[in-house]
This record gives C-alpha cells, sequence and structure tokens, in this order.
C-alpha cells in the first residue's frame, strides 16, 4: 500500500517563476474562431496563461527561482546536500537537468541530484522522496526544484489541448526541523491508463523521425497534431478523477487519523476549473480553503500544487497551518498528501 | 426516477427535456461534444451516484440504454 508518513521534514521556503509572456486566451484565435474558443475557455476556466520563448526551458523557470530563494532566504549554497529536479520537459535526453542546475546554482560536487519523470503528482512524490533521503541520512537541505514548460508540448491546433497549459517553475527548500511534526502521503499509479494523456513518438519505443514530426488531421473536428504532440483523452481523464480522487483523499484522511476540520487548506492539481470544481463539490469543501490559480496560469502540471501555494497562500502560512494537497494526471498516477507548514517563507513571483 | 433523469440529462447538455426521447442516439445530438460529455459523467456521479468506466459508457448508445442504467444502478 502507497500510504508513508515522516516527521519533522517540511517545506520552508517556496519560490516560483513565471515566463513574463502572457497568453489571453479568449484571443488566442490564430487556428480557431473565437466563439468556438469563447465555449472551450468558459468550461475549462483558463483565461490566461505564460508561455516560455523558444530559448526558455523549465530548468531557467526553476533556475530563477531558486536563485531568488536563496538570495532572500540567506541560505549557504555549501549545505543543499540534495537537489531534485521534477519535469516531463527537461532541457536533453540526456544527461539529467538536476545535474546541469547543480552547477548553474554553484551547489557542492558532493551534493545529491537526480531527475523525477512524473506529471501532475509529481511534487508530492518529490516530497516523500526527499523526506525518505533526509531521514537516512546527513542532508542539511535539499532544494526541489519542479518546472514545466507544457506550452511546448501540445499542438496549438488540437482544440481539446490548445487552451488549457501553461509554464512556470518553483524552487522549494526542505528542511528537517520538529515545527513540521508529522506528514502523511498516499500515492498511487495505474499503467493501464497509460495511453490517456500522452506523447507516442520521440522517446525511444517511437524514435523520431520525419513521419512522427509530420501535422495531421486525427479527428472528424478537424484537430491537428503530430505524434511528437501530447495528446490527451479528457473524458477518460475526467471519469477516472472523479472516481479515484476523493477515495484517495478519503484513504489518507482515515489513515492520519485527520479531522478533515482541522485542515486549513486544500491545494488541488489544477487540471481545469471543471474538474476541480467538480471535486470540491463532491468532497463538500468550503470554497474559501480551496485556492485556485486556474484562470491566471492555467495547467501547469506538476507546477500547480506549488504555484498555486506561492501565488494565494504567501501572506498565509506564516503561522502553523495543515495543508492537504491532492495532485493527479499523465501516468496515471494520483496522490494525496497532509503536510504542516510553519513560517514558511514565501516570495514574490518571478517574472523570467 | 426516469423523469429526474429526462431532466438532469437535457440540464447536462443544455437542452430541453421535451427534446430527448428514449430511442435517441444520443451522440449524435448537435450539443454533444467533449466538452457536455464531462457534464454527463458529473451528472451520473453526482446526481445518481453512478461511477462508470469509459469502456462501458461508450457502449451505451441510446437514451434509453443510459435510463435502464440509471435504473438498475443509481444509488439514490
Amino acid at each position: 500500500m502507497g500510504l508513508l508518513s515522516f516527521i519533522n521534514s517540511g517545506i520552508s521556503g517556496l519560490y516560483a517563476a513565471v515566463p513574463r509572456h502572457v497568453i489571453n486566451n479568449y484571443e488566442h484565435d490564430k487556428w480557431f474562431r473565437k466563439e468556438d474558443i469563447r465555449e472551450i475557455i468558459d468550461k475549462i476556466g483558463v483565461k490566461e496563461r505564460r508561455f516560455a520563448d523558444d530559448k526558455t526551458c523549465s530548468s531557467d523557470l526553476c533556475y530563477a527561482a531558486a536563485q531568488k530563494l536563496i538570495t532572500d532566504m540567506k541560505i549557504n549554497r555549501e549545505e543543499i546536500d540534495l537537489l531534485v529536479f521534477i519535469s516531463q520537459t527537461p532541457d536533453y535526453r540526456m544527461p539529467a537537468t538536476s545535474v546541469i542546475l547543480q552547477e548553474r546554482l554553484g551547489l557542492s560536487t558532493s551534493a545529491i541530484t537526480f531527475d523525477i519523470n512524473l506529471g501532475c503528482s509529481a511534487f508530492l512524490y518529490g516530497l516523500t522522496i526527499v523526506y525518505s533521503m533526509m531521514a537516512g541520512g546527513q542532508i542539511r537541505k535539499a532544494l526541489i526544484l519542479d518546472g514545466e514548460t507544457r506550452s511546448k508540448v501540445y499542438s496549438h491546433k488540437d482544440r481539446k489541448t490548445a487552451f488549457l497549459f501553461g509554464d512556470a517553475g518553483v524552487a522549494a527548500l526542505i528542511e528537517q526541523s520538529s515545527k513540521f511534526s508529522q506528514s502523511f502521503f498516499s500515492l498511487n499509479s495505474d499503467g493501464s491508463r497509460e495511453s490517456l494523456i500522452k506523447v507516442n513518438a520521440g522517446g525511444y519505443r517511437n524514435m523520431s523521425s520525419a513521419e512522427t514530426v509530420k501535422e495531421k488531421v486525427i479527428d472528424e473536428y478537424g484537430n491537428i497534431r503530430s505524434e511528437e504532440n501530447g495528446y490527451m483523452n479528457g473524458a477518460d481523464v475526467f471519469n477516472f478523477v472523479i472516481r479515484e480522487v476523493p477515495k484517495d483523499f478519503n484513504r489518507l484522511l482515515e489513515f492520519s487519523a485527520t479531522d478533515i476540520s482541522s485542515l486549513d487548506y486544500f491545494v488541488f492539481h489544477q487540471a481545469n476549473s471543471y474538474i476541480n470544481g467538480f471535486l470540491a463539490k463532491k468532497l463538500k469543501l468550503p470554497e474559501d480553503k480551496v485556492p485556485s490559480t486556474i484562470e491566471k496560469f492555467g495547467n501547469t502540471s506538476s507546477v500547480s500544487i506549488p504555484l498555486t501555494i506561492v501565488s494565494e497562500l504567501k501572506d498565509h502560512l506564516k503561522t502553523h497551518k495543515k495543508l492537504l494537497l491532492s495532485g493527479f494526471g499523465v501516468g496515471l498516477t494520483w496522490g494525496t498528501a497532509i503536510i504542516e507548514v510553519d513560517d514558511c517563507i514565501i516570495g514574490d513571483i518571478v517574472e523570467v | 426516477m426516469e423523469e429526474k433523469f429526462f431532466t438532469s440529462f437535457a440540464e447536462a447538455l443544455e437542452m430541453e427535456a421535451g427534446q430527448i426521447k428514449v430511442q435517441d442516439t444520443f451522440r449524435d445530438y448537435e450539443n454533444y461534444s467533449s466538452l457536455t460529455e464531462l457534464s454527463v459523467l458529473a451528472m451520473l456521479d453526482s446526481e445518481f451516484g453512478i461511477e462508470i468506466e469509459m469502456k462501458e459508457f461508450n457502449k451505451y448508445l441510446t437514451v434509453g440504454d443510459l435510463v435502464q442504467l440509471v435504473a438498475v444502478r443509481s444509488a439514490k
């Protein structure tokens, strides 16, 4: 059973960076008629999002967030013994982007670095891995850098995905302290649904070729994409999420013996406002405890949970708070976490 | 139950209940799209407590098939 609990590890600082280029979704009409776009946007609730330019990678967004965190919090770079980079849009197929970031950030060569290749649930996976490593060694400080440039993954001519995704990066400083007390996690995976959200070609199963980059009309609605663009079966994902996410939510409440009323905020992966609204309603959560950034940043995959914390809870985490986090998506993988924060330093969002 | 289904189904598809007939192939409605499909799935879950795999949902073709589903599986 993928249930975990930890003591004395937590997030002591959280910073975020987004590209400065704002996309107004209602005006994003190069490939579609404005009146068709409006219906989609009203349902998914993404009014604006940020697009990285050709030269900017996920790692650059994370780098900007990390630099600000290290400077603002006056962190001694020598004390960062672990750097984990979470992304499905890395700089290269190899080497791991985390290693490149070790050098760029001026961290010690004795620091541990590696990448995690997971999507919307990945911030939760990242926390459990870092907490586990901290419990098992002499790690003083750890950085989780979580970045995505999903705008580069999906075809802008496929209306199923063209209006949903945005780019962002975060840096989270993880430390051990008795103030964090206990945290709980439930993590899950279902590979039978691997094709629901997928980039089919460009890896080693279906290697890149002239054929895989060719754009094709893929359905009766005239949507266009290549085999190297992302694909998503929205209805199947939606149906899975509304069934499994509440189950996992309740499973973790039971495992951790947490009274739902003791939780201060419920931070969900920002999938789209329709799914998120449905989940909040099904779980009967009070609206003011469910922060959202889907309107201004869209779906940023694994970044959306920490980005929502930075954007919406900046001034609310100075005193002790209990947060429930819920991530779900590509894989499919999904998870729920209950974490405690106390005097978490949160920076203003950096524009790159 | 059947009446409640017709009302909820019409609402999900942004249609009038009177426009919906048992024998209709619902995916042929002009208002049926990947967006309104989400509303139908959400409606089955929240109004009738029906959690369904897409593999199964995709086998249902007519409004009557869904009426039957609701009659058999409804939790309320």
